[in-house]
């Protein structure tokens, strides 16, 4: 009966925050909701970190790569070749979704921590590329700059609650995907595969297909976060997908708990609203984050916010 | 031996400078229970992570059903029809005893992932079919009340049989058991024993590493013995219990001492 609550009961709290969340337009102001659209867009990135990280068990540390790939093809896209952004959605999720599974492919292999650090040279090229102006298409480092506004049948999502509008449902709908891959056969093998590999393999489990799967979803997802990123901020830049953001995505995942959506959201709020909230601090949130991750990992190793266990259970 | 399910012939592996496995030979046929006993450090395991394809046979030649298996990846020769279970119980913690036993159902399992992320009605209902098997499974090992408890706060024996329950669910052609016996108790290793000859009489071909010789000699058609990674000898059970080889393996030859409570408790 506690399970069965259990199941019932952390989504649907989820349900009324995302409900909450949309009145952030009405109660709050333009900043709020800038800030609010923000938050939604890096909780798909961060949720789809935790889909490699937290449920795979995979070290991803240049996750940013993928949220870029989104970003920039949206960008370069509507500015150079003038698609409208809703066309350059399924052009920016399939480019990461590649990137992902081209670049995982030769190195889901690796143990734990020499992925980690292939992917952080991965993360570091992609940046050196995008700073040379890679194809004289990417604006080097200044990036992009005029990104035209998303338009769904011909009414132009323009202002800052329509854009609110489009992040919050996105992100509503990365929450039911994440939730149903929790209770999905693919959810369960990611499990098995994370926590032991031997004994996942002999039971038919093909482990890198798996990986590489796990990763090209989880890119697709990051690319999605950027192509909402792009629209959002009407401009991309290097900056926005460099190594520290790798991460910090990591440390949301870590900090917050891993397979936890609950957890991945309170980390993604902890270090992306907060310090936009108090502008005063924000230049001490990865102190104050580093200080948290130090805690955390010691006091708490599973997270704040860890998975309940048995997710996937639900079968 | 041309009807023999699993056949090795020659094997043999090298880690380094030690010879772990040697030209080992030997065949489970079908409808067989087989017992691979040795020494400590014999290589029983070894031969089992060979035929399993956790490693792979520097020499030899593996054939299950008359496919050469020799050198592939472990899913593959599951997907064959061989599992196992593991001397170290290797279940997945943190997980309850029905989605470990769904790991046994991987390849049984029909839904794409994209099924899986968008919960069509197709998905759902092959979620609740899995769900049934698994469980009709678990209610045959008497594990059904426990479907939903967290297997790392299993008492080790009912572990055992988790994992048991997770490879028989997989419907093998081939059921590989490493030391199922070790850590029950007498009345846990008597239903084991039920279990084994209940599986057997399924089809299910049985290999097995025990050193619980009430469980060896009373469920096995067939016994091999190896010792420093080579066959020394091979037969029914009567014949390896007075092999004078097999005795010289576990007693030693001048040390008079040493007696294995476990041939002595069989005899």
């Amino acid at each position: 009966m506690k399970a069965v609550l259990d199941g019932i009961n952390r989504p649907w709290i989820g349900a009324v925050l995302w409900l909450a969340g949309l009145a952030v337009p009405l109660a709050l102001d333009q900043t709020w909701m800038f800030i609010a659209s923000l938050f939604a867009v890096y909780a798909i990135v961060a949720l789809s970190q935790d889909i490699v990280l937290g449920r795979a068990g995979m070290f991803d540390m240049g996750h940013a790569v993928y949220f870029g790939v989104g970003a920039y093809a949206t960008a370069i896209l509507n500015t150079q070749f003038n698609w409208p952004i809703l066309a350059t959605w399924p052009v920016a999720v399939l480019l990461a979704a590649l990137a992902g599974a081209v670049l995982s492919a030769p190195i889901v292999k690796l143990r734990g921590d020499y992925l980690l650090v292939v992917t952080i040279g991965l993360n570091a090229i992609f940046v050196l590329a995008l700073n040379n102006n890679l194809a004289r298409m990417t604006g080097g480092p200044d990036g992009i700059f005029g990104i035209g506004v998303p338009s769904i049948f011909g009414w132009q999502l323009a202002s800052a609650s329509a854009q609110f509008w489009l992040d919050w449902v996105a992100f509503a709908a990365t929450l039911v995907l994440i939730h149903n891959l929790d209770r999905s056969h693919l959810g369960r093998t990611l499990y098995y595969i994370k926590h032991d590999q031997l004994a996942a393999t002999t039971m038919g489990i093909d482990i890198r297909a798996y990986k590489v799967l796990a990763f090209a979803l989880s890119a697709a997802l990051a690319g999605f976060a950027g192509t909402l990123f792009a629209a959002l901020m009407a401009a991309v830049s290097p900056g926005a997908f460099v190594f520290t953001e790798s991460v910090t995505l990591f440390a949301i995942v870590l900090v917050g708990g891993q397979g936890s959506i609950p957890g991945v959201l309170l980390g993604t709020a902890l270090m992306f609203v907060v310090p936009q909230a108090f502008r005063q601090f924000a230049e001490y949130r990865y102190f104050v984050f580093g200080i948290a991750m130090v805690v955390v990992m010691v006091l708490r190793p599973q997270g704040i916010w860890p998975r309940r266990r048995s997710a996937g259970a639900k079968a | 031996m041309s009807a023999a399910l699993l056949e090795l012939d020659d094997v043999g592996i090298r880690f380094g400078g030690l010879q772990a496995v040697a030209n080992l030979s030997f065949a489970v046929g079908a409808n067989q229970i087989v017992g691979l006993i040795g020494p400590n450090g014999a290589g029983k395991t070894t031969a089992f992570n060979l035929i399993t394809g956790v490693y792979k046979p520097n020499a030899g030649r593996i054939t299950f059903d008359g496919t050469d298996i020799t050198g592939w990846a472990p899913h593959r020769i599951a997907r064959a029809g061989i599992f196992r279970t593991f001397q170290t119980i290797r279940l997945f913690n943190g997980q309850s005893v029905l989605v470990n036993v769904l790991a046994g159902l991987h390849l049984q399992t029909r839904q794409t992932w994209w099924q899986g992320l968008l919960r069509t009605p197709a998905q759902r209902r092959e979620e609740e079919r899995l769900r049934q098997t698994a469980m009709d499974l678990l209610a045959r090992l008497q594990l059904d009340q426990l479907a939903d408890t967290d297997v790392a706060s299993l008492p080790y024996g009912v572990q055992r049989r988790v994992e048991l329950a997770r490879a028989l669910v997989a419907r093998p052609k081939l059921l590989i058991l490493d030391e199922p016996a070790a850590g029950l108790n007498d009345h846990e290793s008597a239903a084991l024993n039920e279990t084994i000859l209940a599986v057997r009489d399924e089809g299910i071909s049985v290999l097995l590493v025990e050193h619980d010789m009430n469980v060896v000699m009373n469920v096995t058609d067939h016994i091999v013995c190896i010792n420093f990674g080579r066959k020394i000898a091979e037969g029914s059970p009567e014949h390896i219990r007075s092999h004078p080889d097999v005795i010289e393996a576990y007693l030693g030859k001048d040390d008079e001492d040493f007696l294995p409570p476990a041939i002595g408790s069989a005899a």
